[in-house]
């Protein structure tokens, strides 16, 4: 949540060199991860603010509040999503402009509820279900590096989420009961979002963004169980509104 | 009609059923859902079956602790506060739920347990006061260093410590997260309709204690006093739910201003150090006229015989001289 302070204010226009800083597409990212990015990638591109991607296996480490993605525009360097929204809104570029106060919280608190549901679950099924942990996220996260670093990285990692997952009250929390969660999750949003195109009138904001980060990544990560995708497919309207910003948005990306 | 399920949670004080956010959501939503539960309010977390509070011990001996699964164990049994809400409250419930967890909560930790002064003048000497003996020594720091730990894994910064810096950026989403909810409460009674849910639950668990608890920091409280509705809301919850506790309040409003808890404590205070001082003095006593004392008295006994030995040894040596001159 570290964003360094600007001196100046919207005066310097969106410079054409903007990078995005993420881990290794092929090889290293995770699913949490890929998600953050894409939501953020997502809500540039519905800005209208061109960025590159850049892949590196270090981007982690490389970041000042260690959480992926971040971005690197001009000469500040600010990372995940909330504080990359003020940023642009300093800059004069929102979404969110047009809603009003109850609308405006609202969509803050359902961006919190993806954070605090399904982000959680995310890093919950990632590193403390023993198969996928072992199969598909230590391999993963710490592909870059040889033996006998990459061990000690992937079980820190692990263990340094197992920690988190304590603390908030998901430690005690069985599989089973995170799909549930996630279902729950997926109901809200369904509910809200109901048979409009956005979250909010026609236009999308910085939720829409984040859902569809997190949805299509979800949709289209292979994990060791089917559940997780199965789960978010049975609503069909999240599904055709994934499917609708990835066709206006991300056309020219060839899948 | 089987046994009712017996809660067990923090006792209450400041005008409130019970001291801890986790605790008053369990009792708010009880008293919505009209569910009976035998209340067991307790200040010994060792006693609670699960070693946490609240803890809910159900007919079958399951035991609950976090504040959601005991809602949806209340629901299963036909206790359901949210029974009138349409699907698309339902989702609000929950996305202003998550909104508290993650903005309103972590300032809460930091203003009870991580600020300084606040911990020392209240929440640590509370919690020692309340404590059973000998728990009230080590307890309230174990508590403290959990709940610093907590808002560290929260926060994703292992090298967290209080700090104006932190405050500043706590309390400011704090401060955000109670304007939304106060725009989302607008100027209705309860956030959906007119019988509240368990949104108005978690609302009441979050808010009551920041309204009602005095600190030495009191910003969060400052800020929460410029938003009239949600202390309306927090108020009236009290008056029409907990009216028992709410009567304490008065009572207990009166000696601190008095000053006559202070002095109240004092003797005794005063009384119980004499008594463990007068214990230990036996003690020390006892002890010593078993092995010391009468070692003493020997060393006296033999102390007024020794002269008389000089003595008799001098009268020895005269008799002597006379007996060889």
């Amino acid at each position: 949540m570290v964003c360094r302070r600007y001196t100046n204010k919207a005066a310097e226009p969106w410079p054409e060199n903007a990078t995005l800083y993420q881990p290794l597409k092929e090889d290293q990212i995770l699913l949490s991860d890929c998600a953050s990015s894409l939501a953020v990638q997502a809500y540039l591109r519905m800005c209208g603010l061109p960025v590159q991607v850049f892949c590196r296996a270090n981007a982690e480490y490389m970041s000042p509040s260690g959480k992926i993605p971040f971005i690197h525009v001009g000469n500040q360097v600010v990372s995940e999503l909330g504080p990359i929204v003020q940023f642009t809104k300093a800059k004069g570029h929102s979404l969110s402009d047009g809603l009003d106060d109850v609308q405006r919280a609202e969509m803050k608190a359902y961006m919190e509820l993806v954070n605090n549901m399904l982000l959680t679950a995310e890093l919950y099924i990632q590193w403390c279900d023993d198969s996928t942990a072992t199969e598909i996220s230590r391999p993963r996260y710490s592909s870059p590096y040889s033996w006998p670093l990459n061990k000690i990285l992937a079980y820190q990692k692990q263990w340094e989420v197992r920690r988190k997952m304590n603390a908030i009250g998901w430690g005690g929390k069985t599989l089973e009961q995170v799909y549930e969660d996630v279902s729950q999750c997926c109901q809200a949003l369904s509910q809200r979002l109901g048979t409009q195109s956005y979250f909010f009138n026609k236009q999308p904001t910085e939720l829409d963004a984040l859902v569809f980060g997190h949805l299509f990544t979800i949709l289209t990560t292979r994990l060791t169980s089917t559940e997780l995708a199965e789960r978010v497919k049975s609503y069909s309207n999240l599904l055709s509104f994934c499917r609708r910003i990835e066709q206006t948005y991300f056309e020219d990306k060839s899948s | 009609m089987a046994a009712p399920d017996e809660l067990f949670c923090w006792e209450g004080d400041w005008g409130l059923p019970s001291v801890s956010t986790d605790c008053l959501v369990v009792l708010a939503y009880a008293q919505f859902a009209g569910a009976p539960l035998k209340l067991r309010k307790i200040s010994n977390p060792w006693r609670s079956p699960s070693g946490s509070l609240p803890a809910l011990r159900t007919n079958q001996k399951e035991t609950l602790s976090r504040p959601s699964d005991i809602i949806i164990h209340l629901r299963k049994q036909k206790f359901n506060a949210d029974y009138d809400l349409s699907a698309k409250e339902g989702a609000d419930s929950l996305a202003f739920i998550s909104l508290m967890e993650e903005k309103l909560m972590p300032a809460l930790i930091y203003a009870f347990w991580i600020e300084p002064k606040n911990y020392v003048d209240v929440t640590r000497r509370w919690y020692a006061e309340h404590m059973p003996f000998p728990l009230n020594f080590f307890l309230p720091g174990r508590m403290q260093r959990q709940q610093l730990e907590k808002l560290r894994l929260l926060r994703g910064d292992e090298r967290l410590e209080a700090g104006e810096e932190l405050e500043k950026e706590l309390y400011r989403d704090a401060a955000e997260c109670m304007n939304l909810l106060s725009q989302r409460l607008g100027s209705h009674k309860f956030f959906f309709g007119d019988s509240p849910s368990s949104l108005d639950a978690y609302v009441f668990g979050h808010l009551a204690p920041i309204l009602k608890c005095k600190l030495p920091n009191g910003k969060l409280q400052q800020h929460l006093k410029t938003l009239d509705n949600l202390t309306n809301f927090c108020t009236n919850i009290l008056q029409l739910y907990f009216p028992k506790d709410g009567r304490e309040s008065f009572s207990q409003k009166t000696s601190p201003h008095s000053e006559g808890g202070d002095f109240d404590h004092v003797p005794n205070k005063r009384r119980k150090q004499f008594l463990s001082a007068l214990v230990a003095l036996g003690a020390m006593l006892s002890y010593a006229l078993l092995t010391g004392m009468v070692s003493i008295q020997h060393a006296h006994h033999e102390a007024l015989e020794e002269p008389p030995d000089l003595q008799d040894i001098g009268s020895h040596h005269d008799h002597e001289d006379e007996g060889d001159g």
